[in-house]
């Protein structure tokens, strides 16, 4: 009856992306998942960051506004701005099973 | 010695004696006759001298006699009746010759030359008996020439006064040399010696030089039109060669020194230069095509010679666009043309080389060339290099060493500098190397890794900074899974024994893929998400997307005949599984159970029904699979090994694949093209057509079209970063 197929060994491949939502960055209108302008690579090197009120650029971008502002608020609704920590992003995937490891996201204080 | 003591005993104090010398009583005077005597004596052995007798008096003797009648100033009398002696003697000599009746030229030059030799041991002769008066009132006497020169003086007088011996003796010298250009064996000593002649005389520039050089002339100019006509290219080349150096031999020879230059010119003006553009148009791309390289050579030295260097430089060029155009445009030899491109530029490098010198120049026209012709097809060539390089990366390659395929990749750069649309080289170069990482098939990371240093240097870090995060990727996919297995209460989960393992790709670098779903074994499902959960958990804000298409797997399978590994892709173990509870499942079925997209399903059960190796059959049989087909369980399968391959379907480019590599370039341009519209118009706020369009084609680096950047332009005035200044039509403003 049938081959009896057994998987031995598997080689997956996925992608990730920002869990941004929105596609672009709206400071930099570049997409999440590309640099910023002055990036010079994608992923890691160009992270993205929320604020506590939900809209997420290139961590970049905002720094860059908010270094240029003489208050610190969020350039689409105005809110005094602040970085939302790592963990609590709008991740909302299956609970995890294991230790979260808090700093995955290394964010400027 | 005792006389010495005498004198000095004489001369002591006192008595001493004075010596005087009285003046002769009267003065010694020469004999009344001496001067007509001596004369006489001296005028005698001239004679002697002129008509070849032995002279009586020894030359001691009569140098004497020339002595004494310079000392008593007798010596412009006897320079004058000397100059008189020999007048007489040259005049009469040439005379002799003016009449001879001598016709055949060459007979008349032997007269000729002995006339001359004659002349001149017979005024050594004299100028040897005469030295003293050559010595002292030659040399305090302005006006008078040297003995030797008056003969000369006299010759020359003569002859121009029998210009028919001139002539003859000039038409038989060209004769003799015309039938030595025939391959005649000729007098050499006395061509030597009768132009030697011409020069003593001062009279071989006009006299000789110039009836000869236009006699040399008539011969090339007629012997360059009948060989051009009777021969190819080769051969007269060649035979030019051949006469050049015979006429230089010629100088050495017997011609002046002097006459080189214009006799050489000549020659290369007749034969060459008149030629040269019939020798190019006619010979050169044979010699070319038949790489006949030391004709080349040959052609180089004599074009270097005529100053013709340009000329052959544009045929140079132009045979390489033309034969370069022919192999990129010719379709159906699109698999070979890498190859063909690489023998083509092996053969003209070693033209380039061996031929033409290193010449700079030349090597600067091939690089235009090459630029030239191959972007004369769009993409194409770009595709064809890069997958030439992946084949050359790929695992399985053997039998090459690392040295060797170090030089195949560097002569695939040199193609790959003339392209001047890179980035179709950086997409399928991508696309490739996404594949070799992903599936396992690179065969070696060291040389992928000097490959991408090499397109570095070519291109800048900017090129190459999405083909290096894809290895960082690879790297960091390594560390993931080692702290994937060391977790222990992950691994309490996963209990199949299954080995699995993940590359995780930073969406940015990869080239995009289709997700194609499909319905995973319900072990491998469970497998992905405890990953996923695992995965998130370390890294907050982010999504992970499967991609299925890339997934490969090792199963083993249990034949009647045997038990086999397989190694396979993630949709052909979706499938094979189904079979775990099935021997026999249509096309509906299948597609039902695995979820799979239609396309890819026929293309997955294709390699499993009809591929080399076949452990699914199907029903009806044939090499094309339909959805009203049956698929069944191939029990009879056997096979030699133990371990098969049957996912090279992964690895093959799918038409649909290579459109959307090139679709995603394109896409990619336009984006380009629109960034730099704005930001030019960004800085100049103002600008009209023509120049927008000339800075746009200096800052983008791919080839475009003028009608394409009209397109972009227009859609941006759509978009409204732009807009067409009111009262000009052809002038844009930029919009804020």
């Amino acid at each position: 009856m049938g081959f009896n197929v057994e998987i031995k060994q598997w080689r997956a491949v996925a992608a990730w992306t920002w869990n941004a939502g929105d596609d672009v960055c709206g400071i930099c209108r570049m997409p999440f998942d590309g640099c910023p302008p002055d990036g010079k690579y994608p992923g890691d090197d160009s992270p993205v960051v929320w604020g506590v009120c939900g809209h997420a650029f290139h961590l970049q971008c905002i720094t860059k506004w908010l270094s240029a502002q003489t208050e610190q608020r969020c350039p689409f609704c105005r809110r005094p701005w602040e970085f939302k920590a790592a963990a609590t992003a709008p991740v909302q995937e299956e609970p995890v099973t294991i230790q979260p490891q808090p700093h995955a996201l290394q964010l400027p204080r | 010695m005792a006389g010495t003591q005498n004198r000095i005993r004489a001369q002591g104090p006192g008595t001493a004696r004075k010596l005087t010398i009285k003046p002769l009583k009267s003065k010694p005077k020469l004999p009344e006759d001496f001067e007509t005597t001596t004369w006489k004596k001296l005028q005698h052995a001239v004679h002697a001298v002129h008509g070849k007798q032995p002279v009586t008096v020894s030359l001691e003797e009569l140098y004497r006699a020339v002595e004494d009648m310079c000392l008593h100033k007798m010596a412009d009398r006897l320079y004058a009746n000397l100059q008189q002696e020999c007048n007489t003697h040259i005049s009469a000599e040439l005379e002799k010759l003016a009449s001879s009746q001598t016709i055949d030229p060459v007979l008349f030059l032997q007269h000729m030359g002995n006339c001359w030799h004659d002349h001149t041991s017979q005024m050594l002769t004299i100028r040897s008996i005469f030295l003293y008066l050559d010595r002292t009132y030659v040399i305090s006497t302005t006006g008078v020439r040297s003995l030797f020169e008056m003969g000369l003086q006299l010759f020359r007088t003569h002859l121009a006064s029998h210009p028919q011996v001139e002539r003859k003796t000039v038409q038989g010298l060209l004769q003799l040399i015309k039938a030595e250009r025939q391959g005649e064996t000729v007098d050499r000593t006395l061509l030597k010696h009768l132009l030697r002649m011409f020069t003593s005389l001062n009279i071989y520039a006009d006299g000789f030089e110039q009836p000869f050089l236009e006699q040399t002339a008539q011969f090339y100019a007629a012997e360059g039109i009948q060989y051009m006509q009777e021969t190819d290219v080769a051969d007269y080349l060649l035979h030019s060669e051949k006469r050049l150096g015979e006429e230089y031999e010629r100088c050495q020879q017997y011609l002046d020194s002097s006459t080189r230059k214009a006799l050489v010119h000549a020659v290369e003006r007749q034969l060459l230069e008149k030629h040269m553009p019939t020798i190019l148009e006619k010979g050169y791309d044979a010699l070319m095509a038949e790489k006949r390289v030391p004709d080349l050579g040959r052609l180089y030295s004599l074009c270097a010679r005529i100053h013709a260097l340009e000329a052959l430089k544009q045929s140079f060029r132009e045979y390489i666009k033309k034969t370069g155009i022919t192999m990129i445009m010719d379709e159906e030899k699109d698999k070979d043309m890498v190859n063909l491109l690489l023998e083509m530029k092996a053969n003209l490098d070693t033209v380039l080389h061996q031929a033409f010198q290193h010449n700079e120049q030349f090597a600067n026209a091939m690089k235009d060339a090459f630029e030239h012709f191959i972007n004369q097809r769009q993409n194409k060539p770009a595709e064809l290099i890069a997958k030439f390089i992946d084949a050359e990366l790929k695992a399985g390659n053997k039998g090459q060493t690392d040295d060797e395929l170090e030089v195949r990749l560097d002569k695939a750069l040199i193609l790959f500098r003339y392209i001047s649309g890179k980035d179709v080289f950086e997409a399928f170069y991508k696309k490739d190397l996404a594949k070799r990482l992903l599936l396992g098939k690179s065969a070696s990371t060291d040389s992928e890794k000097n490959m991408i240093t090499k397109l570095k240097t070519e291109c800048g870090s900017q090129f190459t900074n999405k083909l290096e995060g894809m290895f960082k990727d690879i790297d960091l996919s390594k560390d993931i899974m080692t702290s994937f297995r060391q977790a222990k209460a992950v691994q309490a989960k996963l209990t199949d024994g299954l080995d699995m393992n993940v590359n995780i790709l930073t969406s940015g670098y990869w080239p995009t893929y289709p997700t194609v779903d499909a319905k995973l074994p319900l072990e491998l499902n469970h497998y992905q998400e405890v990953f996923k959960a695992f995965y998130l958990s370390k890294h907050s804000g982010r999504r992970l997307v499967w991609h299925n298409s890339l997934g490969t797997c090792i199963v083993t399978a249990h034949f009647p005949k045997g038990k086999k590994e397989l190694s396979v892709s993630l949709f052909q173990t979706v499938v094979l599984t189904l079979f775990n509870d099935a021997d026999s499942l249509t096309f509906a079925e299948i597609q039902e159970a695995s979820g799979i997209e239609e396309k890819e399903l026929k293309r997955t059960l294709q390699s499993l029904a009809c591929g080399k190796v076949r452990v699914l059959l199907k029903e009806p049989k044939g090499r094309e699979v339909d959805s009203g087909d049956t698929f069944l369980f191939n029990e009879a399968f056997v096979a030699s090994l133990y371990r098969i391959k049957i996912n090279s379907i992964q690895l093959k480019e799918t038409v649909e694949e290579n459109k959307k590599t090139n679709d995603q370039v394109i896409q990619d341009r336009q984006y380009q093209i629109d960034a730099a519209i704005v930001r030019i118009m960004k800085t100049r706020k103002t600008l009209s057509h023509k120049l927008l369009v000339s800075e746009l084609l200096v800052m983008l680096k791919f080839p475009i079209k003028a009608s394409d950047l009209k397109k972009r332009i227009e859609s941006l005035i759509d978009r409204e970063y732009l807009e067409r200044d009111e009262a000009n039509q052809n002038v844009y403003n930029y919009l804020a």
